[in-house]
């Protein structure tokens, strides 16, 4: 319960913040627009790697768990 | 399918997503022609879509499997209910954060208050209560049938994200491209990088699904062992 708040309130903030954040960019430095554009590919599929390995890892390391006490 | 078979299963099937997954992120960085008014940033567009595809997917059997459950009792219904409702939190999350990350570039906003960027967060905290509701009960049983009902009333909402873009088409989030009633309007290129990546993320998911579904029947397993020794 304690770990599913500390994921749900940052990314509330996240976009409570994100939501001001966005109005205040210039929109027009083409060359920063552009190479902000890549970062934001970079991190997207970063985002995505990182979560689906994550719950990989989660699922693995839950069933050692329940197999170690099962063969106890 | 027994417990091994689940499990030998879910392993192939989670390999085989997670090969597909690298063939998807080759095809999208050196493969599929870039857009020409979005630019790179509508890359983003391979992974959001198939994240929003897999998350309702998810929460559609989450909410079916917690129906079949309320009416037949099955215990088995649940854990597939709550597995479902796992895979469905973490694709729901990467359609969250990358939504955002493209939404920066192409709207140069994170975040908009419109229908279906509401209705798609409220999903996820339904489902985020689907937990919460689950844990917070004496009573396991009960705690399982509230969730239930959690699920069935967040999947109501699924229907309605698919539609809002429909009813409300003055909002900056885009009309559907693939699903229309005269036929996908994207380039062959990025239609082929769009389906095969779809079909990953489906294969991904239902392989990390069976593979958390043995999990959860092991688990169970332990559950009856205690009983049985403290009986």
């Amino acid at each position: 319960m304690k770990r599913l708040r500390i994921v749900a309130l940052p990314l509330v903030v996240l976009l409570l913040v994100a939501s001001d954040l966005g109005g205040q960019l210039p929109g027009d430095q083409m060359a920063t627009q552009s190479l902000r554009a890549y970062w934001h590919v970079f991190i997207a599929y970063a985002i995505a790697i990182v979560m689906v390995l994550g719950w990989v890892v989660s699922i693995a390391r839950r069933l050692a768990r329940i197999e170690a006490q099962l063969g106890q | 399918m027994t417990g091994k078979g689940i499990r030998s299963t879910g392993t192939a099937l989670a390999l085989l997503g997670l090969v597909g997954m690298l063939l998807v992120y080759w095809l999208s960085f050196f493969w599929v022609s870039t857009d020409r008014l979005q630019g790179v940033s509508q890359r983003i567009f391979y992974i959001h879509v198939p994240a929003a595809w897999t998350c309702f997917l998810a929460f559609g059997i989450a909410a079916l499997t917690s129906g079949m459950y309320l009416w037949l009792r099955d215990e088995r219904l649940d854990r597939a209910a709550v597995c479902a409702a796992e895979g469905g939190m973490v694709f729901g999350t990467i359609m969250l954060t990358t939504g955002p990350l493209w939404g920066a570039i192409a709207w140069n906003t994170y975040w908009n208050w419109e229908p279906r960027l509401i209705l798609t967060l409220l999903l996820w905290f339904i489902f985020l209560g689907y937990f919460m509701v689950r844990g917070s009960t004496e009573n396991p049983e009960k705690g399982k049938r509230f969730a239930a009902v959690v699920a069935i009333v967040g999947a109501l909402d699924i229907p309605l994200i698919h539609l809002s873009v429909i009813w409300f088409p003055q909002f900056l989030h885009p009309q559907p491209v693939v699903v229309k009633p005269e036929g996908p309007t994207l380039d062959g290129d990025m239609l082929t990088v769009l389906l095969t990546s779809l079909a990953v993320f489906t294969t991904l998911f239902f392989g990390l699904f069976l593979l958390r579904y043995a999990l959860e029947t092991l688990r169970a397993e332990v559950r009856a062992r205690e009983r049985a020794a403290t009986a």
